[in-house]
């Protein structure tokens, strides 16, 4: 009996835990948004980060000179300056003016001195800790210190920011639109000295104390690493009509995709950066909406290595590119893989950015593809390809590597191919075989940095590289390389898209890869979350963002 | 006994020693990139990983890098990541406060449920009950853990709201990460949290329990019906002993040895993180951080964190070892 009577009071204790624990606390003064993030941020100083989990949480804290309407990936506003820049007749000089009246979340202010002392601050990044995780500033500008083509930042007054390049960089203005170029509180980095080396002993970068002082609607509060990172609602936020609604967001890095559904559907998390394509459907039936992402920011494709270690492959000939080009049926990918959240590509660039022209792309079209195989004259022998696919890994651009994979052999089987199916780890020699160029035929892709042609065309792919062509397609246009380098320096940005749309045309001319899909990745929120405003580039703003009980 | 304890003590760093170089040799040799590799991402360039390869000493001969990481962990210094800076040791501190409260939530349910669940079978054997018993063993043991986990996630937490099926605490309220034991943080935090913490606790130690409790029942199944048949069982029987005596006094306390020993075991292999169990449900423990690190090839953290569960893992066995000598005073180490 006395056994009973125990056993009847732990369950009951647990009754009443249970009880406790699913009883949603009612939202006091616009409560805590929980938002589930793929991965852990890396650092709390946006200047040294370049994965998308640390700039997903800085965005809401952090503001640069410039930024991105939201819900586009390439329409540039004005943030902390007042209207965008005015740039000289040589393309060298851009000049902001400043918003007046704005301060850090320590109370400083908010002026052209800041500006010039975060840039300045980046340019002087020493070799090491600071240059080898600050990539962006090093990639925008061609490098630290004295390789840097930023000449000189000057603030002649405190509402006016001049800058000053060695040669015209037509891509200043979008890549500025990345928060790692966001403004931080000079009093903050210098108090907590945020340049210390290593990074070990830097608080600031570390997040263990004042961190990520920025001006945004946002405060930064605390991070613990691998659990969760919190920002709140700044009190004071000088764009009143836009301040944050909620008092609080929690970060909770969540890498499985089944556990972050189930957190949704249980309400541990009001919204999922991303879920699986596979789980939109079960999803949409759990009453979880399903985030709108609009423009796509990436490009999948497969990979064709002309010259693989020294040896032209039969990837060398364009009529066998061509040929791959028509047998694969893009739509059909896209309809099975990618639960329809994404679109056959137009180009080498997603349609919304900057530069992009629309070429005319092969159609799936299985009779020319087998005429163009016809044309290659290739031998029994030579049909017999390598596809390879990377395990144990999802991309935004490759949900399923090896259904996708399956799929694309499959229609190449149906043109004449005999597709041997192969496999790497990811993390354990896909990304280096496929970027040194050890695989003649490969699934990859690319997620933009920012929405610009130079990043997907010149970046990612098809600028050579040490003056050799990139040794992942080993595709060698002299013509397309010179045409990428004038763009580059091209004193206006229309005169720069004038020169991606011929790269382009080169591209399309002669097919060195198969593009195969623009994905808008899916994420999900609850029924309680109001107001909010998905990107393709997943770089989003919760500050219009309501909770309902 | 001291110099039992001091010898096995010394006898463990020749061990240690070389667990360091196997290790370090062995994620060298693993395919792939390296943590260069990693920190680029998808910018991962041969010129920059080069360039970052050199200025972090990733191209330094293995027996520079090796000697530097044996002379800096000699002075204590486990080193850094490679990935985020952060000090192995400022990590496992945040980290492994969350495994210890997930392998005591899982010894407590593999060892209170599985001891009395053996010993009923045991004094049942071959009945409807053991078979019963049986049949709950071969479940916990052959079900694999993410699957019973998912499972009771969806039951318990999607479709019953009953349990929270991510992470320590909830996100909502807001409590202070001071010591990093999520019950111990929040009983600090007062208003009753610790119960919030303790309901996060109830899944993940049933999933990660799971299989201990097999093993435990079995064990104990099996100890317990092999002490029933010794000769003392019997006199005592038959000296008039109730049943109770004699199960308190001279069954159980001799089936404890074997049992011991399993938990012991279960106890050192559930302190090194249970990969699966964290995962499913977003719990931050020491487990997922050696994935992750070893598929970013963090040389460094792996070859501390596996390391440290070695001189866990030692210490366990010795304090079980220790222990044996107390429950069994026949026994004595020379």
């Amino acid at each position: 009996m006395k056994r009973l009577a125990s056993i009847l009071a732990i369950a009951a204790l647990v009754a009443s835990a249970c009880t406790s624990s699913s009883t949603t606390p009612a939202p006091v003064s616009g409560g805590t948004l929980v938002v589930g993030l793929d991965g852990d941020m890396v650092f709390a100083d946006p200047s040294l980060v370049s994965d998308g989990n640390s700039l997903y949480v800085a965005a809401q804290v952090i503001q640069g000179l410039v930024g991105l309407k939201p819900g586009t990936i390439s329409e540039i506003i004005p943030v902390l300056a007042t209207d965008l820049p005015t740039v000289s007749a040589d393309g060298k000089t851009y000049t902001f003016k400043l918003r007046t009246g704005v301060k850090f979340h320590d109370g400083s202010d908010f002026n052209a001195a800041a500006v010039k002392f975060n840039y300045d601050r980046w340019q002087a990044y020493t070799k090491g800790d600071l240059q080898d995780n600050a990539y962006y500033y090093g990639a925008v500008f061609g490098g630290f210190g004295t390789d840097s083509n930023v000449a000189t930042v000057a603030a002649p007054d405190p509402t006016t920011v001049v800058f000053t390049f060695k040669t015209p960089q037509s891509n200043f203005l979008i890549s500025q639109t990345l928060q790692v170029f966001g403004i931080q509180s000079p009093t903050a980095l210098q108090k907590d000295k945020a340049d210390t080396t290593p990074l070990k002993d830097n608080k600031y970068a570390q997040g263990q104390g004042e961190s990520m002082v920025g001006t945004g609607p946002f405060m930064f509060k605390d991070w613990t690493p691998a659990d969760h990172a919190t920002v709140v609602k700044n009190p004071n936020y000088w764009d009143a009509a836009n301040a944050a609604k909620v008092d609080q967001i929690t970060f909770k890095p969540m890498g499985d995709s089944t556990a972050k559904l189930q957190a949704l559907q249980s309400g541990s998390i009001d919204l999922a950066q991303t879920i699986s394509p596979a789980d939109v459907a079960t999803a949409k039936s759990s009453s979880l909406s399903i985030i709108d992402r609009g423009q796509s920011c990436n490009l999948g494709y497969l990979g064709l290595n002309q010259s693989v270690g020294g040896t032209p492959t039969i990837y060398a000939n364009k009529d066998v590119r061509l040929a791959i080009a028509q047998a694969v049926n893009k739509q059909g990918y896209i309809d099975a893989f990618y639960a329809g959240q994404g679109k056959v590509p137009q180009s080498w660039l997603p349609a919304a950015t900057t530069g992009f022209k629309a070429e005319a792309m092969p159609a799936y079209d299985v009779t020319k593809a087998k005429a163009s195989l016809t044309t290659a004259a290739l031998t029994a022998d030579q049909l017999k390809v390598d596809l390879y696919y990377p395990s144990n890994v999802v991309r935004p651009y490759m949900p399923d590597p090896k259904a996708l994979a399956t799929a694309i052999a499959s229609d190449l089987q149906a043109v004449g191919f005999t597709v041997n199916l192969k496999t790497e780890d990811w993390h354990g020699g896909y990304v280096k075989d496929a970027t040194t160029g050890n695989l003649p035929m490969f699934l990859f892709g690319w997620t933009c940095d920012w929405a610009g042609a130079d990043n997907f065309l010149y970046t990612a792919w098809f600028g050579y590289q040490g003056g050799k062509p990139n040794a992942q397609f080993g595709w060698s246009n002299d013509q397309a390389n010179a045409l990428m380098l004038k763009a580059l320096q091209e004193p206006t940005v229309d005169a720069a898209n004038a020169d991606w749309g011929q790269v382009q045309d080169l591209l399309a001319a002669d097919m060195p890869t198969v593009p195969i899909v623009n994905s808008t990745p899916p994420g999900a929120f609850t029924s309680k979350v109001k107001g909010f405003v998905g990107s393709g580039n997943a770089i989003e703003y919760f500050n219009t963002v309501t909770l309902t009980k | 006994m001291l110099r039992f304890i001091v010898r096995r003590l010394l006898g463990a760093i020749p061990v240690l020693l070389g667990l360091s170089v196997i290790l370090f040799l062995f994620l060298r040799l693993l395919p792939g990139g390296g943590p260069a590799e990693a920190i680029l991402g998808q910018h991962a360039t041969p010129e920059l990983v080069a360039q970052i390869s050199h200025t972090q000493g990733f191209d330094q001969p293995l027996y520079v890098q090796y000697f530097d990481y044996i002379g800096r962990l000699l002075q204590g210094d486990f080193g850094s990541s490679f990935i985020d800076g952060r000090s192995v040791v400022d990590s496992f501190l945040v980290r492994f406060p969350g495994t210890v409260e997930l392998t005591i939530g899982a010894l407590i349910f593999a060892v209170g449920i599985g001891i009395p669940l053996g010993r009923l079978a045991a004094r049942h054997p071959n009945s409807w009950l053991d078979g019963i018993v049986t049949v709950i063993s071969l479940f916990g043991i052959s079900i694999p853990v993410f699957v019973l986990g998912y499972t009771m996630a969806f039951v318990f937490s999607v479709q019953l709201h009953w349990l929270p099926d991510v992470g320590q605490l909830d996100p909502r309220l807001d409590i202070p990460a001071v010591t990093h034991f999520s019950v111990v943080d929040a009983i600090l935090a007062g208003d009753w949290h610790v119960v919030d913490a303790l309901s996060h606790l109830v899944l993940p130690s049933i999933a990660l329990g799971s299989i201990p409790l097999a093993v435990i029942t079995r064990i104990t199944r099996a100890s317990v019906i092999d002490v029933s048949n010794e000769d003392y069982v019997r006199t005592a029987r038959a000296k008039g002993l109730t049943d109770r005596r004699v199960n308190s006094r001279h069954i159980m306390r001799n089936a404890w040895l074997p049992v011991t020993t399993v938990i012991g075991l279960q106890t050192g292999q559930l302190l090194a993180g249970a990969v699966l169990t964290e995962t499913v449900f977003t719990w931050n423990g020491v487990g997922s951080w050696v994935v992750t690190s070893i598929q970013n090839h963090d040389y460094v953290v792996v070859q501390s964190l596996i390391l440290i569960f070695a001189v866990i893992f030692l210490t366990v066995n010795l304090i079980v070892d220790v222990g044996y000598a107390f429950l069994n005073p026949r026994i004595r180490y020379s």
